[in-house]
């Protein structure tokens, strides 16, 4: 039996992805009244401006720097969270990631040309964007046959080509390009704009729908290729759409907030020890879970040193590991 | 394309040949499949038994040769129509991600809505109910898959297939690794739905017991086709596998029964 009904996690989850966003509105630098922040969101929902020249202050941290910042880590979280559940479910490897696929390495290499080239006249989010697309496009060519190994093997041998490109151009580049390129690729929040987190939020949006009426050919999917294949699933069109749904969503999000690994990894794993990983319900949960983890980290990272902040990415990767740590310890207990 | 012209042909295979990269596998098999039968494929590990049923399930496409279902080439129906008309039981499901045994059963009702449309869990449920009863798990739904047994972990697979309401229920040895309570009771069951059943099978006594035809292949070729007590006879058990029996009629049913000569196994010339 699983511990927790999906229903009673996600009655516990929805509240908590309501209200961490608006906590991490109020605190920073500039700690803001839980009232101010739900003022400001009245006055902007209302197209209202305040005259309080505080209060006026107030409101553009709100609403133009920390609301931005809160939901862009939000759809990351549910984004990246969600890419990584599909990606084990189609290849039915629990260790796959968003990242396996060429995915980081392509945005990095296409960051790197941007950033170091002067080849590459477009701005850094859409040369990561392209440089991860391009990368996901060769693996699903190589991968065509729709085979588990086939495509888990082009995803890592992509990746390491193309590591290897972006380090060497990195090794010929000059210091304060490297500097610009180690800052993107650990991961931040700090760009967030309303009109930078556009596109991110459309595209994860979209695909999540998309994904949630495919839950059925999913799930059928994990009991296996031609068990699928025997309840009229379209096993290898599916998978490949799937990848590129997962793809489109983890370019976007990379291009926007550089590399944030072991989400994709860590939240689908959590959500099957509690609620298992095949229902609709779990699908909605990863989501949220991802969402209000990504809050939390992000609100750390700003808050966790004095005037200083930390990338995300080092934070969530420090914290997946500590994870499966813990968890491989639980295991290696049960077992003995 | 031709047309079987007998009216309780459920399914007809004409004619099929495949072969594997390394060598000849399934070698010009034709037989029917009468409405309402339990056929069973029987031969010894690798004669083709399982390629046999992939080509009737669409899963693998045969050299040559062909697959009718109600006189129609099963390429002719759709992927969810083919669905609904045969249901497959295979012999290794691969299930993890900590699915429960109703979570299993879910994916066999698939094909009832389109993708597009809204999932009515209610009726779902009960239909989920409904044939984890008549499997006798419903203690069992909220469990775990891989933590079931493997007999449950079979009767939850069958019950899947059921789901589909199925013309045909195809299984691909289905008592594999039962102990004997297992292997009777799931083919007391699948014999007990009257659809029309192709298994292949390992066991010859449990053949003879429960399969109304049975069809004997080697090296790719069908060397038998009819009766139990037609098919199995001592030359033919020991052409094929290799040992010594004796086959008499079994004691409390109208089946043969087969007793092995422990001593005279001669695998080599098989």
């Amino acid at each position: 039996m699983l511990p927790f009904s999906p229903r009673f996690l996600l009655a516990l989850l929805i509240p908590f992805a309501i209200i961490s966003p608006l906590i991490a509105i109020a605190l920073g630098t500039a700690n803001i009244h839980f009232n101010e922040v739900l003022g400001a969101i009245t006055r902007t929902l209302m197209a209202q401006v305040s005259t309080d020249a505080k209060t006026m202050l107030s409101d553009r941290i709100i609403v133009e720097l920390r609301m931005p910042r809160a939901i862009l880590a939000m759809i990351c979280g549910a984004g990246l969270a969600v890419s990584g559940s599909v990606l084990q479910s189609v290849t039915r490897n629990p260790l796959a990631d968003p990242y396996l696929f060429g995915i980081s390495s392509g945005a990095s290499l296409g960051a790197i040309l941007a950033l170091t080239g002067g080849i590459v006249f477009l701005p850094l989010s859409v040369c990561a964007f392209l440089g991860s697309l391009i990368a996901v496009a060769v693996v699903v060519v190589m991968a065509r046959d729709g085979q588990v190994e086939t495509l888990v093997l082009s995803g890592v041998a992509i990746s390491f080509l193309l590591s290897s490109i972006a380090n060497l151009l990195l090794y010929f580049s000059d210091p304060q390009a490297m500097q610009a390129v180690l800052f993107w690729s650990l991961g931040s929040f700090s760009r967030a704009t309303w009109s930078t987190l556009i596109t991110p939020a459309v595209i994860v949006a979209t695909a999540i729908v998309i994904i949630y009426q495919f839950q059925r050919p999913l799930q059928a999917l994990m009991v296996g290729d031609e068990s699928a294949h025997t309840q009229g699933v379209a096993v290898l069109p599916l998978r490949l759409g799937m990848l590129i749904l997962t793809a489109l969503m983890t370019s976007s999000l990379v291009a926007t907030c550089g590399g944030i690994g072991f989400v994709g990894l860590m939240i689908p794993h959590i959500i099957r020890i509690l609620i298992g990983s095949a229902s609709a319900s779990s699908l909605i949960a990863t989501a949220l879970l991802g969402g209000v983890l990504m809050v939390w980290v992000d609100l750390l990272a700003r808050l966790i040193l004095p005037a200083q902040e930390l990338p995300v990415g080092v934070m969530t990767a420090m914290l997946g590991s500590v994870f499966f740590i813990g968890l491989l310890i639980k295991r290696n207990q049960r077992f003995r | 394309m031709s047309i079987s012209l007998l009216p309780n042909v459920h399914m007809e295979v004409k004619n099929l040949h495949w072969r594997s990269p390394s060598k000849q596998v399934l070698n010009d098999l034709s037989f029917t499949v009468e409405r309402g039968k339990f056929i069973g494929i029987l031969g010894p590990n690798g004669v083709g038994k399982s390629s046999l049923l992939r080509c009737m399930y669409k899963y693998m496409q045969p050299d040559s040769g062909e697959v009718l279902l109600n006189n129609k080439n099963i390429n002719d129906y759709s992927r969810h129509e083919f669905a609904a008309k045969v249901a497959v039981v295979l012999q290794h499901a691969p299930v993890g991600f900590a699915m429960t045994a109703k979570q299993v059963l879910a994916t066999g009702l698939i094909n009832q809505q389109k993708w597009w449309q809204r999932i009515n869990h209610q009726a779902e449920n009960v239909e989920i109910e409904r044939v984890l009863e008549l499997v006798n798990l419903s203690s069992k739904a909220e469990q775990v898959f891989e933590s079931l047994s493997g007999g449950e972990q079979q009767r939850v697979l069958i019950a899947r297939a059921l789901l589909q309401k199925p013309e045909i229920l195809l299984l691909d040895e289905p008592t594999n690794h039962l102990d004997v309570g297992y292997q009777v009771e799931i083919l007391k069951l699948v014999k007990s739905l009257n659809i029309t059943v192709v298994a292949s099978i390992h066991d010859l006594n449990l053949a003879s017991a429960f399969c109304d035809k049975q069809l004997l292949l080697q090296h790719g070729k069908l060397v038998g086709c009819g009766q139990p007590n037609q098919v199995l006879t001592p030359n033919s058990i020991e052409d094929i596998y290799g040992i010594k029996t004796d086959v008499d009629k079994h004691p409390i049913g109208d089946h043969p029964r087969v007793t092995y000569h422990f001593d005279e196994v001669n695998r080599a010339a098989v």
